[in-house]
């Protein structure tokens, strides 16, 4: 077996390994950069993890044989040395150059990644190398005198233990929420091995109880300790988290086969259901009930395996925010602006694809509202607003849905201008005030953009038309809130998950579909005589105001059957809710979404086809895209009208 | 032959050496993400080799080694340190705490498992 074939049997690990370090990095250069701007002492700890994680970028990038990675992780670490070892402190300029290490680092791997060549190094090797740490070591402020141990804690591990989870990562997680640990040192006792902590907390009764029933031995702390500096570790390096030997890897498309597997199961659990009607009249009503019984019992099962698939593919969304305190300090820098960024909700969980989508587009309107919409200091003052604008990025989850926030408190978007604009593009815009709808879709139009010059934040990868495909591409909404002079909100919903949903099934004439639940607002009765026609379009009296109605009858060519009323579903919110009526609306199932992958049957509307377990393929609607259709023609039609 | 003890903070590296090492290593191996870890696994049954890399959290492969020197029966246990190249004062270091054979990574996975059977070959 050659090197490269060994090597390559290793690259996904890698690159998995690659991005929890780099994630890792980016968050302990924020705290770097935290005790760069106080000019203090850089924290040990930040600094110890760091080296720790450039050390094994080293490591593992020189076992692939990616010699570029291997050498920027070395000179990493190198110029973190100083500061580790000499208490230097960490420069403005000594900052810049390691955030642009950490840059070309990542660089590298993704064009390893992508299998392109490696960028060029040499470079940002030279800065590293002219910014490295040199100064006079930083009087450290006066360390509070570590607390005197109380406790002395011993902890003999034993596979029985380990059977009820009681292992030295457990029992030291569980000290450190208690307490302090000062000390962890394994002793030899005759010929078996047992961890000794010192450990400083209070601890009441009930807890050491329980503590001794989980093999611990809980002793008040001798007086003074044995100071045995060789076998001891500093307190500091306690504070390390739990190495990552519990977490185990798993390629995305593994996960992806699990779920269509589950998917099939769904199907043929459908297909038993259908296929259990029709002997239900041949057995014994109490076998009946017994029967009947297990397949609601494996229902649910089945969707707790479903959920449980589900939540395996979801990361924290912390991980495209984690990037944002750069882009921002990038842009600030020369610019007269200055940024208080909020993060809120970064515990918020988001599927792992979805997060890799959402990436450049969050990024894109972080930029823009940094160069754009927030004003300089001197401006803002003018303007009586506080010096420092706010920039808030929020994520949150409901239901099925997640929902990204990207706010700004600066000048708000100029509707004068945008009209002003997208008349020159030849679009036919009404004067305004534009409902925000509108304004979005304005903003959004391929090649729109109200600045001619070209600033730092230009020519990045992607503009708002991008922005806008890739949240429709992934079946989510945008939606946008701006305020002259007080700022502007954009809001993204995106759903969970995309292969098995939720739907109500609904039926026009002689046909099915089904309709995913998540994006129905709500489920209404209509009055066939209460609808009125504005041109060639319906509408609806609805909580005072009118709806448009779209009668999916028509877009499919189905003749409804006749009756008193129809059933609709409401999808979109404000001036762009739409109602999309149908015959009769049959219940609510489990879906499997199978995409339509033939160019030939990609039809607007329809977001894929499903099996609802009677054989027959049953399309799935995509009403929000048939809701934004709709929407785009009756404005037009109302614009018309006026 | 009883299992193999590889210790390592990168779990990539943890994979790369067990897979260099299935051949010859008989009797499995157990992982250990941190010098802790792997005086835990030692705790826990017995072992015919370690494979130990040095800069580690929480506690320094060094330490790991001088421990294991120090306990009655595991101090005769064969240990190969795999540290990364360019650390020139651990080799002196590693060999004066007692390590078997030292390396460095990168390795091949030839070098390694020709390494484990000339020790495991040792009476």
């Amino acid at each position: 077996m050659s090197d490269e074939t060994f090597a390559a049997g290793f690259m996904d690990d890698y690159f998995a390994e690659c991005d929890e370090h780099l994630a890792a990095i980016r968050r302990l250069l924020l705290e770097l950069g935290g005790a760069a701007a106080s000019a203090g002492p850089a924290p040990r700890a930040a600094v110890d993890e760091l080296f720790r994680s450039f050390h094994s970028l080293k490591g593992i990038s020189g076992m692939v044989g990616l010699r570029e990675a291997e050498a920027l992780a070395h000179h990493l670490e190198s110029f973190l040395r100083p500061l580790r070892d000499g208490g230097r402190a960490l420069t403005d300029e000594g900052l810049d150059a390691l955030v642009a290490g950490v840059d070309a680092l990542e660089h590298v791997i993704a064009s390893r990644r992508d299998q392109r060549a490696a960028p060029p190094i040499d470079a940002v090797v030279a800065r590293l190398e002219r910014a490295s740490p040199t100064a006079a070591p930083v009087e450290a402020p006066a360390a509070s005198a570590p607390p005197a141990p109380q406790w002395r804690i011993t902890f003999a591990p034993s596979p029985a233990l380990l059977a009820r989870g009681v292992n030295v990562d457990t029992v030291r997680a569980r000290l450190r929420d208690a307490g302090v640990i000062l000390d962890a040192a394994p002793q030899i006792h005759g010929g078996s091995i047992a961890f000794e902590f010192a450990f400083a907390g209070a601890l009441d009764e009930p807890t050491i109880a329980l503590w001794r029933e989980d093999g611990l031995r809980v002793e008040a702390a001798p007086e003074p300790l044995a100071a045995d500096a060789a076998s001891t570790l500093p307190a500091a390096e306690m504070a390390t988290p739990v190495g990552p030997s519990h977490v185990v890897r798993v390629d995305l498309t593994r996960l992806d086969d699990l779920m269509r597997m589950i998917g099939e199961l769904v199907i043929t659990r459908a297909r038993l259901d259908a296929s259990l009607g029709r002997v239900e009249g041949h057995v014994p009503a109490a076998e009946w009930r017994a029967v009947q019984e297990n397949t609601q019992v494996m229902e649910r099962q089945l969707r707790d395996l479903r959920e449980g698939v589900m939540r395996v593919r979801l990361v924290p969304v912390g991980e495209i925010l984690r990037r944002v305190p750069f882009v921002v300090r990038d842009l600030t820098r020369d610019s007269g602006t200055r940024v208080r960024l909020e993060l809120r909700g970064q515990d918020t969980e988001i599927d792992k694809f979805l997060i890799e989508r959402m990436m450049d587009p969050v990024l894109h309107l972080v930029r823009n509202a940094v160069s754009h919409a927030l004003e300089t200091v001197d401006e803002r003052v003018a303007a009586g607003k506080p010096p420092e604008g706010t920039l808030t990025l929020a994520a949150s989850s409901i239901g099925d849905t997640v929902v990204l926030e990207i706010a700004d408190d600066g000048r708000g978007i100029d509707e004068a201008a945008v009209v002003a604009r997208a008349r020159a593009m030849g679009l036919e815009v009404p004067d305004p005030p534009l409902d925000r709808g509108r304004l979005l879709e304005l903003i959004c139009a391929p090649g729109f953009s109200t600045r001619t010059d070209t600033d730092r934040a230009s020519g990045r990868g992607v503009g708002m038309a991008v922005v806008k495909t890739t949240v429709e591409d992934l079946n989510g909404r945008m939606s946008l809130e701006t305020t002259a002079g007080e700022g502007t909100r954009f809001v993204i919903e995106l759903p969970l998950t995309l292969a098995i949903t939720d739907a109500l099934i609904a039926q026009v004439g002689d046909r099915t579909f089904a309709v995913p639940q998540a994006v129905v607002r709500e489920v209404i009765e209509l009055d066939p005589a209460a609808l009125r026609r504005l041109e060639r379009h319906e509408v609806a009296p609805f909580r005072g105001g009118t709806l448009p109605v779209l009668r999916l009858g028509e877009v499919f060519s189905v003749t409804p059957r006749p009756g008193r009323a129809l059933h609709a579903f409401v999808v979109g919110a404000g001036a762009d809710a739409i109602a999309v009526a149908v015959d009769r609306i049959v219940g609510q199932r489990e879906i499997v979404v199978r995409s339509l992958d033939d160019a030939l049957i990609q039809v607007p509307g329809v977001a894929g086809a499903t099996d609802l377990g009677d054989g027959r393929a049953v399309l799935i609607l995509d009403l929000p895209a048939l809701a934004r259709h709709r929407a785009a023609s009756l404005r037009r039609s109302m614009e018309a009208a006026s | 032959m009883h299992r193999t003890l590889v210790v390592d903070d990168s779990p990539t590296m943890r994979r790369m050496v067990m897979a260099s090492l299935r051949e010859v290593c008989s009797g499995g191996f157990a992982e250990a993400a941190s010098g802790l870890e792997a005086c835990e696994q030692l705790a826990l049954g017995p072992v015919s080799l370690m494979v130990l890399d040095l800069n580690m959290p929480d506690m320094h492969g060094l330490e790991v080694l001088a421990f294991v020197r120090r306990h009655p029966t595991l101090k005769t246990l064969p240990v190969i340190v795999l540290t990364t190249r360019g650390d020139a004062e651990s080799r002196t270091a590693a060999l004066g705490a007692g390590a078997s054979v030292y390396m460095t990574k990168p390795f091949t996975p030839q070098a390694l498992a020709a390494q484990v059977r000339e020790l495991v070959a040792q009476p």
